[in-house]
């Protein structure tokens, strides 16, 4: 066993002399601040929003997963919840221009009123700068930042994993359920979850 | 599984296996030659995966999801787990999953009661539903249905394809590591370094985690050979809030060179206290 330890060790000590990997926030961390353009035009600053809870949500209206949650209009009824209640709904699309789910202003805000979906703002993302700087892999994948600006969730936006409408109902959904919780003053139980979803389809 | 190396074939599955409409992957459910009086007798699902396409590993990585397998069974059977062959790495960038391409099959033991007799014919059914994703994905199910046979029959014409791709696919599965093997991990500035020790030199190693949310699957994972082996750095994800006791996973040597492994995980801390005297040598 001390043999074990000893080399677990010596291998540990070389980790401080290799170059440490980008690193996207965690939880308990200052959310990154970005600025980005919004569907309508508008320039969007996290830092403009605090003193309020912010959700970010990746989407991607031709992947199965956020057909899920859009089909259903479980996406929809979450925006219009969270943002009546005055949390900040920020949707971003990181798809590149030609891949699934890219989308110029004028077809998201068309795409909009067809869903009847809510969000804040829609964050026109194509070189996926806001994507990496979240590290966002799926769509969907969830974000909530406090009003402090500290990241306070990263994962799924529930507990099924899958593509099927009907799993909508019954599953726990970890961003009403964190948002609950962070907004009563509780500790957020579940901070974070593997975002399942259609990989986020940066440029190549 | 000793009944696999039974060289005679006693008996064989009848019966054609339905398959999914074309949705990039097609899928079969097939049946390895058994001994009329063995109990246990393995089924598979084969999926065959148009070029480009892929399915998932039993972690899929960042995206993607594993398929899920309902058997249906009569009573006194039941199905074992899933025995899942050595995945890949797939995709790039910044979102790396873990799955199959081409072709693969997904086998399981299908265990009769030892006190039940066995049936004449054993209808056999499945519920499989998956994700086949390429540059998009596109969610896919199937059941599919198969009559085992208990004893005689004459061999439908696959039989001699299926049993060489169980045979194939086993020799591909991964095995628990040598016992002989050093294995340790430790947790520092969020990399976990795993120390191997193994009895043969190693060139090239890669980490498959069984659990997501502990490594950031599209890190480098950073290979050093030391005099007695190996050790890989791989970096914790940014998920990861709280340290973990053990890091299960697959550590792939090459092909048909996948081990299962679970070391322990030393904290940073324990190894300063630990290797306080090492450090000062250095």
């Amino acid at each position: 066993m001390k043999k074990r330890l000893a080399s677990a060790a010596m291998a540990a000590m070389a980790v401080l002399i290799v170059l440490s990997v980008a690193r996207a926030a965690r939880i308990g961390d200052r959310a990154p601040d970005f600025t980005a353009t919004d569907s309508n035009g508008k320039t969007q600053k996290l830092s403009d929003y605090q003193g309020k809870f912010v959700v970010l949500e990746w989407t991607n209206r031709g992947c199965p997963y956020t057909l899920k949650q859009y089909n259903s209009g479980n996406m929809q009824r979450l925006q219009h919840e969270w943002t009546s209640k005055g949390v900040v709904w920020l949707t971003v699309i990181s798809s590149a221009p030609g891949k699934q789910g890219y989308a110029t202003a004028p077809e998201e805000n068309s795409y909009l009123k067809q869903v009847s979906a809510t969000p804040t703002a829609v964050l026109l993302d194509p070189d996926g700068t806001l994507g990496h700087l979240y590290d966002a892999k799926t769509t969907p994948h969830m974000f909530i930042i406090n009003p402090q600006g500290v990241l306070i969730y990263n994962g799924a936006i529930d507990d099924k994993p899958t593509t099927d409408v009907a799993d909508v109902n019954g599953a726990k959904n970890y961003v009403s359920q964190a948002l609950d919780e962070a907004m009563s003053g509780k500790p957020v139980s579940i901070a974070t979850s593997r975002p399942y979803g259609c990989s986020v389809k940066y440029p190549n | 599984m000793g009944f696999a190396a039974c060289a005679i074939l006693l008996a064989v599955p009848v019966g054609i296996a339905q398959s999914a409409p074309p949705s990039h992957a097609k899928v079969e459910l097939i049946a390895d030659e058994v001994a009329p009086s063995a109990t246990t007798t393995w089924v598979g699902l084969l999926f065959h995966l148009d070029p480009g396409w892929h399915i998932y590993w039993q972690n899929a990585g960042d995206s993607g999801t594993p398929p899920k397998v309902d058997w249906r069974l009569p009573a006194a059977y039941r199905a074992g787990a899933i025995r899942w062959p050595q995945p890949v790495r797939l995709g790039g960038g910044s979102v790396i999953d873990y799955g199959y391409e081409d072709q693969v099959l997904l086998m399981a033991p299908i265990e009769r009661a030892a006190n039940s007799l066995a049936a004449a014919a054993v209808p056999i059914a499945v519920d499989v539903k998956y994700l086949v994703c390429r540059e998009v994905c596109i969610p896919g199910k199937a059941h599919l249905t198969l009559s085992l046979p208990a004893t005689g029959g004459d061999p439908p014409a696959q039989a001699p394809q299926w049993h060489a791709i169980f045979q194939n696919t086993r020799a591909q599965l991964p095995t628990p590591a040598p016992a002989g093997w050093k294995i340790s991990a430790a947790s520092e500035k969020r990399y976990f370094v795993l120390s191997v020790q193994p009895e043969t030199p190693v060139k090239s190693a890669t980490f498959f985690p069984l659990e997501s949310g502990q490594i950031e699957n599209s890190g480098p994972q950073t290979f050093t050979s030391t005099k007695n082996g190996f050790y890989l750095m791989i970096p914790e994800s940014d998920q990861l809030v709280k340290p973990i006791g053990t890091l299960r996973g697959l550590l792939v040597l090459g092909p048909g060179r996948a081990y299962e492994i679970a070391p322990h995980v030393l904290q940073a801390s324990r190894i300063i206290q630990n290797g306080s005297e090492l450090r000062r040598q250095q």
